[in-house]
């Protein structure tokens, strides 16, 4: 979880992330930032997620949710 | 679906770019983000200038140019061409084939097969494959494989998912008979299902263009275009490709009994710098073997990205030197395929300018 955070925080650029951020209230979300969750879910957790999924998640913790289960 | 070709050889490459270039920085303005967003999609993706036609200038003029310069430098002779085919996306007319129009321009002889192929990012790999076919017939001994993608003028200024990309460009490649034993191995798969995934919703008989498909309107990220633009799903496509590009190539080297790392280059569609790093990781060869130069330099041509890939990174060395290459197509339809073949020493290996 506290890795997941920090790479988060880093796709964001920002400090810090708290579960329940929305993900599009971010200033750095955009679709260049969905392409990087898109591929870091392939790179380091080997699921396939679509732009559309991450905005369903919503926040952070729904993007935990969504990297954790589709395992 | 696996495929394979025997005596059959590549015996020239011809590349034609636009002259016009265009950079980054000078499109930059038209897009709906701050430049530090833009900058940073310009250096994830890797993009920096591209080559686009003027105004009014069709596939056909790009192949013209390119046959005109190979008959005035005897390095193709009109009689000898047996077949014409052209894959494209931008034909200059619906009807008839572009193929025919660039038939009659130079008077060619009658006797003679020309077709139209309608196929993207894979076209290079599916026109070879068309070469290969008719290139079993007795009659037919030499065949002339024009790719050409002019879709500059159907990319919205305004949409960043696509305008930074995409370049014009044509190729012209000679395909032969050959004497001695040669060994081609293709695999080819398409999914229909996912055909909209990359489009031009407008211009045909399902939605013609009229004022109301040329009205601009704006996406949930900030970008804008018509009905009368090429549209794609960049999430799908990038998913796409990482799902099935490299168990594709692994399946075509087991049947080539072919290891990776023997193979000499991996020439493969260029939609974007990022895209194909990650392909290479995936498959696990050599980021120097898969060339991801030419988006940054060129754009990217569709289904023309993959004879610039070669003339661009090998040019005068595959007049001496032979290579094992694996090229791979994939995107519109959609469509992937990949081939393993030899390369070289080529009559001609080069890029011109229009």
């Amino acid at each position: 979880m506290e890795n997941f955070l920090e790479q988060m925080a880093e796709l964001f650029e920002v400090d810090s992330v708290n579960l329940q951020d929305e993900v599009i209230a971010f200033d750095e979300w955009d679709s260049l930032t969905g392409l990087s969750i898109i591929s870091l879910a392939d790179d380091e957790y080997g699921i396939i997620i679509s732009v559309n999924d991450i905005l369903e998640a919503k926040t952070i913790q729904g993007l935990y949710e969504l990297f954790n289960q589709k395992k | 679906m696996d495929l394979k070709f025997s005596n059959k050889k590549i015996t020239g490459i011809l590349t034609i770019l636009p002259e016009r270039e265009v950079s980054f920085e000078d499109e930059m303005h038209n897009y709906n983000f701050s430049n530090a967003k833009s900058l940073k999609l310009k250096s994830a993706l890797g993009l920096n200038k591209r080559r686009i036609v003027e105004e009014g200038v069709c596939s056909s003029d790009l192949c013209i140019r390119g046959l005109a310069y190979l008959f005035e430098t005897n390095k193709l002779q009109k009689e000898d061409i047996d077949a014409i085919i052209l894959v494209t996306q931008s034909p200059d007319y619906i009807m008839p084939p572009t193929s025919n129009v660039i038939q009659g321009y130079f008077g060619l002889k009658h006797d003679m097969i020309c077709l139209d192929i309608n196929q993207g990012c894979a076209g290079y790999i599916v026109g070879l494959n068309q070469a290969f076919m008719m290139l079993d017939q007795e009659a037919i001994n030499k065949v002339v494989l024009l790719n050409a993608d002019v879709l500059s003028p159907k990319v919205s200024k305004k949409d960043r998912n696509s305008n930074p990309l995409i370049g014009d460009a044509a190729a012209i490649t000679i395909i032969e008979k050959s004497t001695q034993e040669t060994e081609v191995f293709c695999n080819i798969k398409m999914n229909g299902k996912g055909a909209l995934v990359l489009q031009i919703p407008a211009g045909g008989s399902r939605l013609p263009s009229s004022p109301e498909t040329a009205i601009l309107y704006e996406d949930a990220s900030g970008n804008f275009r018509s009905k009368d633009n090429l549209v794609m799903k960049g999430d799908e496509v990038f998913n796409f490709v990482q799902v099935e590009v490299p168990p594709l190539i692994e399946s075509l080297l087991i049947k080539a009994s072919v290891k990776k790392e023997d193979v000499d280059y991996y020439m493969f569609h260029q939609p974007n710098r990022f895209m194909l790093h990650k392909v290479a990781d995936k498959i696990g060869v050599d980021r120097d073997k898969m060339p991801s130069n030419v988006v940054e330099n060129f754009g990217n041509s569709s289904g023309v990205t993959i004879p610039v890939a070669i003339t661009y990174n090998l040019g005068s060395k595959l007049i001496d030197e032979k290579f094992k290459i694996c090229l791979s197509g994939f995107g519109v339809g959609l469509t992937w395929a990949s081939m393993l073949l030899e390369i070289g020493p080529l009559d001609f290996c080069e890029i011109i300018e229009y």
